[in-house]
């Protein structure tokens, strides 16, 4: 007669540190890390414009020349410019646009989103600073 | 034609005897032809009968002998053991999924997520085959056609961390599989199948790890099909909203 009787299982949980196992994992942990900078910089700036909304765009202007805003908006660039790359390369793989018979590939997705990104931010800076 | 050794750590875990899983060392002889699986069914035949695996095929068809191969999910059947030449090979149950024996682990949660999809083509009504078959073109098969080469062997779930952290997540092969009744031509079940992957747990549930398709050994995208059903989704929420009654 055999053993019918039926053993525990053995669960696993993945530990806090799952993410540095691989080099893949450690490359999606920073991206989504990046997104706590974008945000952060968007508060700032939110706050900056809050300034020039209430007071004048000088108040603006001063606020952003501060040397530990200008420090933190380097840093905060680095990660936005991450953040950016590795979301407009997966943006184009999964949607590839049909030209013809060939479809798109995600590094021409990520120039031409780099490409409208240096546009959009000069017709910003244009439009905030050097009207 | 001189013999290399290969030398294998293999996971252990006999939960009649041990409370905790230990790894066990084989040196095993191989020929350049031999993959993880044949030094596998060397160790079962020739050193240790006790080591419990899955396998059937041996030729990554079947989808039965994926493991953690030196902490990457993979099929053993398609893991040669001259590209581990010169280091300990570490074979581990594949990861994320509950441990019987070994490396045996328990299917049960996936098999369940692959009927709770409804893998098969839905009509509003079924015709008789008398009345001819259900036709596509090529340019329709081509729009799921890759997503039906799923052999469900599970590596894309052993890959994914969301699926570890939250093991109701629907995951990368049951959604892959969706996407491909939802997207052929044929099928019309989208209503039914719309409201199963559009769930918390569905696929609003993915962060785009993308490791699920690093480590298809078919080819299949799932990460591909998971973003293509969130903006199916996302679009049908926007027309219901803009034509309530219309936009069919």
């Amino acid at each position: 007669m055999g053993d019918n009787k039926r053993y525990p299982e053995l669960k696993r949980r993945l530990s806090p540190g799952w993410w540095t196992a691989s080099r893949h994992y450690a490359m999606y942990m920073i991206r989504e890390w990046t997104s706590l900078f974008v945000a952060l910089y968007s508060l700032v700036f939110i706050y900056g414009l809050s300034l020039w909304a209430m007071g004048s765009r000088a108040d603006f202007l001063n606020f952003l020349k501060n040397p530990a805003i200008i420090g933190f908006s380097l840093v905060a660039l680095v990660f936005t410019m991450y953040h950016a790359v590795t979301w407009f390369y997966l943006l184009g793989a999964i949607s590839p646009i049909k030209i013809g018979r060939s479809k798109t590939k995600p590094w021409q997705a990520l120039v031409l989103n780099l490409v409208l990104l240096v546009i959009v931010s000069y017709l910003a800076i244009w439009l905030l600073i050097l009207r | 034609m001189s013999q290399d050794i290969a030398t294998i750590r293999v996971t252990r875990y006999r939960p009649e005897k041990d409370s905790k899983p230990y790894f066990q060392e084989y040196k095993v002889p191989y020929r350049h032809d031999m993959v993880v699986l044949d030094a596998l069914n060397y160790i079962k035949a020739e050193m240790d009968g006790s080591l419990t695996y899955r396998w059937s095929c041996r030729m990554g068809v079947c989808g039965s002998c994926g493991a953690n191969i030196d902490g990457e999910p993979k099929l053993t059947c398609a893991s040669f053991l001259h590209d581990f030449k010169g280091r300990t090979i570490t074979v581990e149950p594949m990861a994320n999924f509950p441990v019987v024996k070994d490396l045996v682990v328990d299917m049960e949660d996936f098999m369940e997520k692959l009927v709770k999809i409804k893998p098969w083509i839905i009509r509003e009504k079924e015709t008789l085959p008398e009345q001819g078959e259900y036709k596509q073109s090529a340019q329709e098969l081509e729009r799921y056609s890759q997503f039906s080469s799923c052999i469900n062997c599970m590596l894309c779930y052993a890959a994914c961390p969301i699926y570890g952290l939250n093991e109701k997540f629907l995951g990368p092969a049951a959604t892959a599989l969706a996407y491909r009744y939802i997207e052929d031509s044929r099928d019309q079940g989208k209503d039914v199948r719309f409201p199963i992957v559009h769930e918390m747990e569905g696929v609003w549930e993915c962060t785009l790890v993308g490791e699920c398709s690093v480590v298809c050994p078919k080819g299949v995208d799932p990460m591909l099909a998971i973003q293509k059903t969130k903006i199916l989704g996302a679009t049908n929420a926007i027309k219901s909203i803009l034509m309530p009654r219309g936009g069919r």
